[in-house]
């Protein structure tokens, strides 16, 4: 697997939306700048509305800055590439396409029509799916269509992986598996993963570095640094101290939810 | 029963998912009663009872008018008797061999062909037995039976000139259709042309075209073929197009981040996501061209079942009239029967669990 190193770098980016109806401008984010390299899982935190898709979705390139940059490498982002994959919180699979075709879909794209079965193959049995390979989206659980629709984005090996609260619309068990699941790939690959989740335990459980992001307009209140030796037990002081204080920031308090 | 208790054994020794589903819905039925089963014998039996009560109403109540070649019709209920008669014995078979779904199809329509050889022996009262239905306008089943085979050669050119028209048509306004309503569905400029098109032909009936295409074509057969045309190409347009424009834009965005590229875009995501659509303008335009047809045959053009039709009737040939009505009845039905087919077989994607069998 190449692991080619990268640093995603966001300077001074704005985002504001034009709203359909009226002539006002709601300000997603403002003045974001941030420096984040392979090998770091960084979680968004954030109430709704405090812009933390619109980050993913820039650095995705499926929407351009209104003010600022967003870099990989140096290289501005100017549109999409199968190299900054995403996965979305509903799982947009092709319901037309079976399990194995969405699969293959992304190298069906770029013809790279040799290497496509068995990149498939190694794919389905990372998630164990051997015996639905046939099947249709719409005979999936949600648990197996989200499985899909990660190894459908890392079947690239992108250098920069998206998670738009991949594991949001899952029941708790099936997102606890999924977490590890997603940490395993990650800790393998040491690709950059940036994931957007509106789950404390969730980010911390999972980051290595957490921002917390308060709304209207849309920026970074806290860069928080995470030791993954001490945070893999949810009930370890290290966690509950995290916990508190990113509870605390987001102006709940630590202690009753705690 | 013996072998239910097998498949319950089978089922706990093994595991139940090892099961396949028939197997499963197998077990969890109910067990048939004897009382269950002898109304399904008699069910089965009805339409082979009702086939001969129609024989014998031909048979033995006397003709009110004089008839010619007689055994006609006899030859062709017994037909329909034996080949009911197959149709089970294959069911049964089937069913004993451990596949139920031919017995299941034939239990569920028997009831219907029983009543389809009632209504036969009901008609063939009413017309040759009594003469209620006004003679000679409406004719007993044997004279239609007759005209059918005696004119068989005209009736089979008629159909072949019938069939090809409405493919011609069909064919060209459902590629054109394709073409502009994609383009219109996917891009603000083409819609912005072929929207007043669409909102000025639109409100047209097609058939209203035809006097127009009598007077203005060079071959009636081209301004039919025309006219057929339109009609597919208006229903396939609109139906494309509203397909390709509500395609989810989550799906878009997923396909892009997967490097999609637009063209792509167009090909991999919209138009198979458009496709319950556009068959269903598919089959929308089918309906709009076999009345297009019918009409055009019947005013225009000099060939094919609706132009033999008007020709049988001017002759007062009512029989040879009715047998091109049930000739057009076939092959209508067998074209939106293949439609049927095909639109099932691309969008089998749609269908939940139940298909995974």
């Amino acid at each position: 697997m190449d692991n080619e190193k990268v640093v995603l770098e966001l300077s001074h980016v704005s985002k504001s939306f034009a709203k359909i109806d009226t002539d006002e401008v709601t300000q997603a984010i403002y003045d974001i700048s941030i420096t984040m390299e392979s090998g770091e899982f960084i979680s968004l935190v954030g109430p709704s509305g405090c812009g933390k898709s619109t980050i993913l979705r820039l650095v995705a390139g499926l929407i351009m800055p209104t003010t600022g940059k967003v870099t990989v490498n140096g290289q501005e982002v100017t549109g999409t590439s199968p190299d900054r994959g995403m996965v979305f919180q509903k799982p947009t699979l092709f319901p037309w396409l079976t399990v194995e075709k969405n699969i293959g879909f992304s190298l069906t794209l770029q013809g790279r029509q040799k290497e496509k079965a068995g990149r498939i193959e190694e794919m389905i049995s990372l998630i164990g799916l051997e015996k639905f390979r046939e099947d249709y989206p719409n005979q999936l659980s949600g648990g197996m269509a989200q499985r899909v629709a990660l190894v459908r984005t890392l079947i690239n090996e992108p250098n920069i992986l998206l998670l738009d609260e991949p594991l949001g619309a899952l029941d708790a068990f099936t997102r606890m598996n999924m977490q590890d699941e997603i940490i395993k790939m990650w800790e393998k690959r040491q690709h950059l993963a940036l994931m957007v989740t509106h789950d404390v335990d969730e980010a911390i459980y999972m980051g290595t570095r957490v921002l917390v992001m308060d709304s209207s307009p849309g920026r970074i209140l806290a860069d928080i640094p995470i030791d993954k030796a001490l945070t893999r037990d949810r009930s370890s002081d290290t966690f509950v101290a995290h916990r508190n204080d990113i509870l605390r920031k987001l102006h709940f308090s630590g202690s009753a939810a705690g | 029963m013996p072998q239910k208790e097998a498949l319950q054994n089978a089922a706990e020794s093994l595991q139940i998912g090892g099961l396949t589903r028939k197997q499963l819905q197998k077990l969890e039925s109910k067990e048939k009663t004897k009382k269950d089963k002898r109304f399904e014998a008699v069910t089965l039996s009805l339409p082979i009872l009702c086939g001969l009560i129609a024989v014998a109403e031909y048979l033995y109540i006397p003709d009110n008018r004089p008839n010619h070649d007689p055994h006609m019709y006899l030859y062709v209920l017994f037909g329909f008797i034996a080949a009911y008669v197959i149709y089970l014995v294959v069911a049964l078979i089937r069913q004993a061999g451990g596949e139920s779904a031919v017995y299941e199809k034939v239990h569920y329509k028997a009831p219907r062909y029983a009543a389809l050889f009632l209504l036969a022996a009901l008609y063939d009262y009413l017309t040759l037995k009594t003469g209620i239905l006004t003679q000679p306008f409406v004719p007993c089943m044997n004279f239609i039976i007759c005209a059918a085979v005696g004119d068989r050669m005209m009736l089979w050119d008629c159909t072949i000139h019938t069939l090809l028209l409405l493919f011609l048509g069909y064919s060209i306004g459902v590629l054109l259709g394709l073409i502009t309503g994609i383009a219109c569905g996917y891009s603000k400029r083409c819609r912005y042309w072929v929207d007043p098109v669409i909102n000025f032909l639109g409100p047209i009936p097609t058939s209203t075209w035809i006097p127009i295409m009598m007077v203005v074509a060079s071959s009636l057969f081209g301004g039919a073929v025309f006219i057929i045309a339109l009609g597919s190409w208006f229903a396939v347009t609109v139906a494309s197009m509203t397909g390709v424009h509500n395609v989810d834009k989550d799906l878009f965005d997923a396909a892009r981040t997967l490097g999609a590229k637009e063209r792509q875009l167009v090909f991999r995501v919209a138009i198979p996501h458009a496709m319950p659509s556009i068959l269903q303008g598919c089959t929308q335009a089918m309906g709009s061209s076999c009345t297009a047809i019918m009409i055009a045959e019947m005013l225009g053009v000099k060939s094919g079942l609706g132009w033999y039709m008007t020709w049988a009737k001017a002759w007062a040939s009512y029989d040879k009239m009715f047998a091109a009505l049930f000739v057009i009845c076939l092959i209508f039905t067998l074209v939106t029967k293949s439609l049927d087919l095909v639109k099932r077989h691309v969008l089998r994607w749609q269908t939940g669990v139940e298909s995974n069998g």
